[in-house]
C-alpha cells in the first residue's frame, strides 16, 4: 500500500494580484489519511478547491494515480473520483437521503428511459447508508436529520460514486462528540477500504490520532510535512504559528496604567452561540479576542453591538445598561463596530468613498426635522477623514468603493467610524485581506486611538498581530471564555493551545 | 479564509468595450434618443412638433411624471410597487365621490374640494404603507404583495363606483375650485404643473440633501451594511412605499382635474408608463440608483413614444405591445449595466 | 423543545390552513345556497376548474425554482387566437401539439431573458404579459376569434361519461407528476429551488432546468387555453385577462412556497378547486360580481401569508436543531 495516489508540486494560485499559494507540494499514499493543519488564511481552502475543482490553479501540476489532472469544475473532480465535503453541506433539506446521496446519478429504468428505478435507488442507497453506519430510512427527508447524520450522508454519497480521494473540511465543527466518535471510526474504515482521505482541521489532537501522514501550511507555504509520528501537537502549533519576518507593528507605550471601564459585559449567554461570557474593556486599552472560526467571537461583537439578541446577562457601556438590539443607540453611546465582511456589510460598493465614510455621521451632521443635510461640508469631513487614515484613492466624491483595493478599503471602513469619534471601537479581523503595507497603517490608527483614550476589542486569528497589538488577550472557544492572558505571558503557543484544546 | 480579497483595479478595456460602456451608462442616451425619435418622426406625422400636440404631451407628462417618482422611491430601496395604478383609481374616485355635486357627501360644501385632496391622499398614503408593512412585517415579496393590492383596490375601486352611481363608470359633476387644478394657472403656466415641479424639487432635495434620502440610497445598495450602520432599514423600506402611494395619490388629483371625472379605470393604462418610465430612466431594479432628472427624462421618452404611436395611428394594442418591449429593453440596459459593474 | 414542538404544531395548522379554509367554504356556500352542495354543482366546478389547474400545474414548476410566471394569461389568449384564426382547419393531432409548441416558445422567450441576462423573472414576464397580449390583439383586431366546429365539439363531449377536459387535466397532472418525483430531472428541479448555489456545486445543470420549467409554465398555459376555449366556445379580447391571479393563487394555496423547493402536483389542483369553489360559490349566492376580485385578491393574499409564515417557522426549527446538536 505504499503507491502514491496524488502528487501535487509546484503549486501556484493569486487572487488579485495577491499571492495565496507558493510553490506547495503534497503527496498521498493510497489507503492512508493526509491530516492538514494551518491557521486561517494559510492556503488549506485554496488547495482543496483546486483539488475539488472549485478554483483553477494558475501553475504547478496535480497528478493522480500517475495521471496529469486538470478538474475544472465539481462534476469534473467526481468524475475522477475526488469527492469534497465542504464544511457548509451540501444537501437539500427537502429531498430524501436517498435522492441527496443519487441526486446527479440516479439509477434508472434503463438505458434512455428516463424514469427513476425507485427499487434500485432505496437498495443502492440503504448498501451505502450501511457503509457509513447509518441506521434511517432512505426515504426520510434530510430536514429531519441531525446535523451529525448530514455529515455521514455526504460520505456515503462520495461513495457511490466510486470515490478514490475524499476531503474533509473541517467536518466536526458542528458535530457533537458521540458524532465524531462515528466519523472517525468510518474514516478507518475507508481507509481500510483503500480509499484516501485528506482530513483539514483545527483540532490538532483529532488530526494527530487520525492521520498517517501530516502536512502543515502557513502563509501559502508547506512549511512541514512528514509522517505523524515525526510531529507532536507542540510542534504542530509552533509550525503553524511560525515567526514570520514580514510582520512589523508600530512601538506604542504600553497603556498607562489601566483606565476606568469602558464597556463591562457581565454573564451575556445566548443559547448556542455563547455562554456566560464576561469581561472589562477599559479605556486606553486593547483587548485581543483570539479563537477560531465558530468559536463565537464574532457573534460576541454582533451581540455587543445591537444586532443580535440575546438571553441573558448585561452589557454597560461607561456604568450604563446598554439594551440589547439597538445599534442605534451602541452607536450613540459611542461603539463602533468594523465587521469581518468588509464587502456584505462594510461598505456599499457602488457608492462613493465620501458617501460611504459619511453614513453612520448623517444624523448628527443634519439639522432640523427634516434631516436637513451640508453636502459640502459632509464631502469635507469626509476628505479629512480620508486623509487622516490615508486613502489613496482618485477622487473621494466620485470614486466607488468597489474600485479601491482591499486595504484602502479597510481604511474607508476605519474612516466611516472615526468620522463619530468613537470611545469604544470593535475590531472583528480588520487586516484580513489586505497587503502587508496596509496592515501596518491599521495598526498605526489603532494606537493613535488607543493613545487618545479610546478603548479597542481587537478580534483576529492571527495569534502574531494579537501578540503585537494587544494589551491583554482574551481566548475564546465554542461561545465560553477559555482565559486571560497578559502581555507579560503572551506566548504563541500557550494561547494557540488554549484556542485548539477541546 | 481567503474569502475577503481585494477588489480588481479595473484594467485595462479594449477601445470598442469601452465605448458601449460610455454609450450605456450615459445619463443622457435616453434624452438624445427621445429627440432622434421625435425627430424621425417628425418626416412621417410632421403634426408632432404642433402647438397642440406638444401641449397634450406636456399634461400627459405631469401626472405620470409624478407617478414615476413615487416609484423610483421604491425601487430605490430594490423593492417594487405595482399597485400604484389602483391606488389611483381607488383615490380618485372616493375624492369625486365627496365633493361631486351629484350626491356627493359634501355637495356644494365650500370646503369640499380640500376634503377631497385630503381623502385622497390619506387613501394613497394608507394602501403604500399597507404594502410596506406587508412586505416587511409578513416576509411577502414585494411583487406579490402589490400585485395583490393592484388587484384588491382597482376591484374596490369599480365597486365603489358602482355604488355611487347609476352608469357604474364615473363619478362627474366635480365643483371649478376643484378643476382650476387642472385648466386654471398663474401667469400662463398651469397649477398642475406647478404641483408637479414642486414635488420634483421636493424628491430631488430629499434625495441629495436629507438624511432619509442617504439612508434609502444605503439601504438600496447594501442592506446589511446600512443597518450596521446605523440605518433602521424597515422603516425606511416602509417610507418608501408609504411615498410611492403618496405619490401616487398626488398624480390621481392632476388626473382627475384634468379628466374632469373620478373614474376607476384611471391610470389602467399607465401601468407600464410609470415602471417604464422609472427604469428607462436608469433606475436600477437591483436598488440604490436613480434621480429624479433620469426619471423625467424616462416619462419624456415613454411619452413620446406613446403619442407618436398613436398620431401613427398605431392600435391601442400594438401600442402595448411596443411598451412591454420597451420595459423588457430598458431591464436588459439595466441587466448588463448591473454585471458590467458587478464585474469592475 | 417545548418551543419547537409549539411551532411544530403550528406548522402543521399552516400545512392545513387551505383545507380548513375549503370545509369553511363548502359550509358557508353551503347553508347560504341549496344548490351549492349537489353532485351536479361539484361536478360543475371540477370541469370549471380544470384550465386554472393544469396552468397552476405549469407555474408550480417555475415556483419551485424560485421564479413566477406573470405572462400565463397573455399566453392563453395568444393560444385561443392561433387556434381560431390559424388552426382551425387542422385535426385536433395536429392543432394541439402546434398550439403547445406555440406555448412553449412563449416560455423559452421569457427564459432566455431570466437565464441569459438574470433579470428577475416578475419584471420579465410582466412585460412578456403585455407584448404577448398586445401581439395577440393585433392578430384578432380586437374581434372575437371564433373557435372550429371540432374544438367546441372537445368542450361539450366527454367520455366514459367524464367530460374530455377533465381527461386532459389528468393527462397533464399524470405526466406532471411522474416527472416531478419519478425523473432526475424532477429532483434536480427541487434541489435548484431550495438553494441553486449549492445545487451548482453537487454537479447540477441550474440553468438549463431553470430554462425547461419556463416552457413547461408556457406548454401548460397553452393547454390550459385550448380547455378554457373549447369550454366557452370563442375568444373575447378579454380572454385569459389577469389569469395569472387565480393560476398563482392556486400553486400557492396548493402548498408550493414562492421561495422555491417545495410543493407539487396535487396541491396545486387542490388549490386551483379551492380557487373555483370561492367563484362557484359567489355565483350561487348571486354575489355582487364586482365583488369577486376582491376576494380572489383576499384568497391570494392568505396564501402568501400562509407561505411567509411557514417559511419562517421553518427555518427557525432548522435553525434550532443544528445549534441545539452543536
Amino acid at each position: 500500500m505504499s503507491d502514491l495516489l496524488l502528487k501535487v508540486a509546484g503549486l501556484n494560485k493569486s487572487f488579485f494580484g495577491v499571492q495565496v499559494l507558493r510553490d506547495v507540494g503534497l503527496e498521498l499514499r493510497r489507503g492512508t489519511v493526509l491530516g492538514l493543519v494551518g491557521e486561517n488564511g494559510s492556503g488549506k481552502s485554496t488547495t482543496m478547491n483546486i483539488l475539488g475543482g472549485v478554483l483553477t490553479k494558475d501553475s504547478g501540476r496535480v497528478e493522480l494515480a500517475g495521471e496529469e489532472v486538470q478538474p475544472a469544475s465539481s462534476r469534473d473532480a467526481l468524475a475522477l473520483g475526488i469527492a469534497f465535503i465542504h464544511q457548509e453541506l451540501s444537501l437539500f433539506p427537502n429531498l430524501s437521503v436517498e435522492e441527496n446521496i443519487f441526486l446527479d446519478h440516479f439509477p434508472k429504468r434503463g438505458a434512455g428511459i428516463p424514469f427513476i428505478d425507485r427499487r434500485r435507488l432505496r437498495d443502492q442507497a440503504s448498501k451505502a447508508l450501511e457503509l457509513v453506519d447509518l441506521k434511517v430510512s432512505p426515504t426520510t427527508p434530510v430536514m429531519r436529520l441531525p446535523q451529525g447524520e448530514r455529515q455521514l450522508i455526504e460520505i456515503a454519497k462520495a461513495l457511490t460514486r466510486q470515490a478514490r480521494l475524499i476531503i474533509f473540511d473541517e467536518p466536526t465543527t458542528s458535530l457533537t462528540a458521540r458524532e465524531t466518535e462515528r466519523l472517525f471510526e468510518i474514516i478507518g474504515r475507508l481507509r481500510a477500504q483503500g480509499i484516501s482521505v485528506i482530513y483539514i482541521s483545527h483540532i490538532l489532537q483529532d488530526v494527530m490520532r487520525l492521520s498517517d501522514d501530516i502536512a502543515v501550511l502557513r502563509d501559502g507555504e508547506v512549511v512541514g510535512a512528514g509522517r505523524r509520528e515525526d510531529f507532536t501537537v507542540e510542534r504542530l502549533v509552533t509550525l503553524m504559528v511560525g515567526r514570520s519576518i514580514d510582520r512589523l507593528f508600530p512601538e506604542r507605550e504600553p497603556s498607562q496604567g489601566p483606565g476606568g471601564a469602558a464597556l463591562s459585559v457581565r454573564g451575556l449567554s445566548q443559547p448556542g452561540v455563547v455562554k456566560d461570557v464576561s469581561f472589562e474593556l477599559r479605556r486606553g486599552e486593547v483587548l485581543g479576542v483570539s479563537g477560531l472560526m465558530g468559536s463565537g467571537r464574532s457573534e460576541l461583537a454582533r451581540i455587543l453591538f445591537g444586532l443580535d439578541p440575546y438571553s441573558e446577562g448585561e452589557v454597560r457601556v461607561a456604568g450604563e445598561r446598554l439594551p440589547p438590539l439597538k445599534p442605534r443607540l451602541a452607536m450613540d453611546r459611542g461603539l463602533a463596530f468594523l465587521t469581518e465582511d468588509r464587502r456584505g456589510e462594510g461598505l456599499m460598493m457602488e457608492a462613493s468613498i465620501a458617501d460611504n465614510i459619511v453614513l453612520p455621521s448623517l444624523v448628527e451632521r443634519s439639522r432640523g426635522f427634516i434631516g436637513w443635510l451640508d453636502p459640502t461640508g459632509l464631502e469635507e469631513a469626509a476628505r479629512d477623514m480620508a486623509e487622516r487614515v490615508r486613502v489613496n484613492a482618485r477622487a473621494i466624491d466620485t470614486a466607488a468603493a468597489r474600485t479601491l483595493s482591499g486595504g484602502n478599503q479597510q481604511k474607508v471602513v476605519i474612516a466611516k467610524w472615526l468620522l463619530r469619534a468613537p470611545s469604544i471601537f470593535i475590531l472583528d479581523e480588520p487586516t484580513r485581506g489586505i497587503d502587508v503595507g496596509a496592515k501596518y497603517e491599521v495598526y498605526k490608527i489603532i494606537n493613535t486611538m488607543v493613545a487618545g483614550g479610546a478603548a479597542i476589542l481587537f478580534i483576529s486569528s492571527e495569534i502574531e498581530e494579537l501578540i503585537g497589538m494587544a494589551d491583554r488577550i482574551m481566548v475564546m472557544g465554542r461561545g465560553e471564555i477559555r482565559g486571560f492572558f497578559e502581555r507579560a505571558s503572551f506566548d504563541r503557543e500557550t494561547l494557540m493551545s488554549a484556542a485548539l484544546w477541546q | 479564509m481567503g474569502g475577503v480579497l481585494p477588489a480588481s483595479s479595473g484594467g485595462a478595456l479594449s477601445r470598442p468595450m469601452r465605448l458601449v460602456r460610455l454609450v450605456l451608462f450615459s445619463d443622457y442616451l435616453v434624452l438624445a434618443l427621445t429627440v432622434l425619435y421625435v425627430a424621425a418622426l417628425w418626416f412621417a406625422v410632421p403634426e408632432i412638433i404642433s402647438p397642440t400636440n406638444l401641449n397634450d404631451i406636456f399634461l400627459q407628462v405631469l401626472p405620470l411624471f409624478v407617478a414615476a417618482m413615487g416609484l423610483m422611491m421604491v425601487l430605490l430601496v430594490a423593492q417594487i410597487d405595482l399597485s400604484a395604478t389602483s391606488i389611483m383609481a381607488m383615490s380618485c374616485v372616493v375624492g369625486a365621490s365627496i365633493m361631486t355635486s351629484q350626491g356627493g357627501y359634501l355637495a356644494g360644501h365650500a370646503l369640499a374640494p380640500v376634503a377631497a385632496v385630503l381623502a385622497i391622499v390619506a387613501i394613497g398614503l394608507l394602501i403604500g404603507v399597507l404594502n410596506g408593512v406587508c412586505t416587511i412585517v409578513f416576509d411577502i415579496p414585494s411583487f406579490l404583495v402589490t400585485l395583490v393590492t393592484m388587484m384588491f383596490f382597482s376591484g374596490a375601486a369599480i365597486w365603489y363606483t358602482a355604488a355611487h352611481t347609476n352608469s357604474g363608470s364615473s363619478i362627474g359633476a366635480l365643483p371649478s375650485s376643484f378643476l382650476a387644478i387642472g385648466y386654471g394657472g398663474i401667469a400662463g403656466i398651469p397649477y398642475a404643473a406647478l404641483i408637479t415641479v414642486g414635488l420634483a424639487i421636493i424628491v430631488h432635495l430629499m434625495l441629495t440633501r436629507t438624511v432619509f434620502g442617504r439612508w434609502v440610497r444605503a439601504v438600496g445598495l447594501n442592506p446589511s451594511a446600512a443597518a450596521i450602520s446605523g440605518v433602521p432599514v424597515k422603516r425606511v423600506v416602509i417610507g418608501c412605499f408609504a411615498l410611492s402611494g403618496l405619490f401616487a395619490a398626488f398624480a390621481a388629483v392632476i388626473y382627475t382635474a384634468r379628466l374632469e371625472a373620478g373614474t376607476p379605470i384611471l391610470g389602467q393604462r399607465i401601468l407600464l408608463d410609470v415602471i417604464g418610465a422609472a427604469v428607462i430612466g436608469g433606475v436600477s431594479l437591483f436598488g440604490g440608483k436613480g434621480s429624479v432628472i433620469g426619471v423625467l427624462i424616462g416619462v419624456l421618452f415613454l411619452s413620446a413614444v406613446d403619442n407618436g404611436l398613436q398620431l401613427l395611428g398605431l392600435s391601442l394594442s400594438s401600442v402595448y405591445a411596443i411598451k412591454g418591449g420597451v420595459i423588457l429593453l430598458a431591464a436588459v440596459v439595466d441587466a448588463i449595466r448591473h454585471h458590467l459593474l458587478a464585474r469592475g | 423543545m417545548n418551543g419547537l414542538n409549539s411551532r411544530a404544531v403550528a406548522l402543521i395548522a399552516l400545512r392545513f390552513a387551505p383545507l380548513m379554509l375549503f370545509v369553511a367554504l363548502c359550509i358557508v356556500f353551503g347553508t347560504l345556497s341549496d344548490r351549492f352542495l349537489s353532485l351536479a354543482n361539484f361536478r360543475n366546478i371540477l370541469a370549471q376548474s380544470t384550465h386554472v389547474a393544469v396552468m397552476a400545474i405549469g407555474m408550480t414548476f417555475v415556483l419551485l425554482v424560485r421564479g413566477v410566471d406573470l405572462s400565463v394569461g397573455s399566453v392563453m389568449y395568444l393560444v385561443a387566437v392561433a387556434m381560431g384564426l390559424y388552426l382551425s382547419g387542422l385535426p385536433l393531432a395536429l392543432s394541439i401539439p402546434a398550439i403547445v409548441l406555440i406555448g412553449a416558445a412563449f416560455g423559452a422567450v421569457n427564459a432566455c431573458f431570466v437565464t441569459g441576462l438574470r433579470i428577475a423573472s416578475f419584471i420579465v414576464t410582466l412585460a412578456t404579459l403585455f407584448i404577448g397580449r398586445g401581439f395577440a390583439l393585433y392578430l384578432s383586431e380586437t374581434k372575437m376569434v371564433f373557435q372550429s366546429d371540432t374544438v367546441q365539439t372537445l368542450g361539450r363531449s366527454s367520455f366514459l361519461a367524464i367530460p374530455w377536459a377533465i381527461w386532459i387535466a389528468a393527462a397533464v397532472a399524470c405526466a406532471a407528476w411522474v416527472t416531478l418525483t419519478q425523473t432526475p430531472y424532477g429532483r434536480q428541479i427541487y434541489a435548484v429551488g431550495a438553494d441553486p448555489d449549492s445545487a451548482a456545486k453537487a454537479g447540477i445543470r441550474v440553468q438549463p432546468i431553470v430554462f425547461s420549467v419556463f416552457c413547461i409554465c408556457g406548454a401548460c398555459a397553452a393547454i390550459g387555453a385550448l380547455i378554457s376555449v373549447s369550454q366557452v366556445g370563442a375568444a373575447a379580447a378579454t380572454f385569459g385577462y389577469q389569469e395569472e391571479f387565480p393560476v398563482i393563487a392556486a400553486a400557492v394555496l396548493g402548498g408550493t412556497s414562492l421561495f422555491g423547493g417545495r410543493g407539487g402536483v396535487f396541491g396545486s389542483i387542490f388549490g386551483a378547486v379551492l380557487v373555483q369553489t370561492t367563484a362557484n360559490g359567489l355565483v350561487m349566492l348571486n354575489a355582487d360580481p364586482y365583488l369577486y376580485p376582491l376576494v380572489n385578491s383576499l384568497i391570494i393574499f392568505i396564501a402568501a401569508w400562509v407561505d411567509g409564515r411557514r417559511r419562517l417557522m421553518t427555518e427557525r426549527i432548522e435553525q434550532r436543531k443544528i445549534r441545539v446538536e452543536a
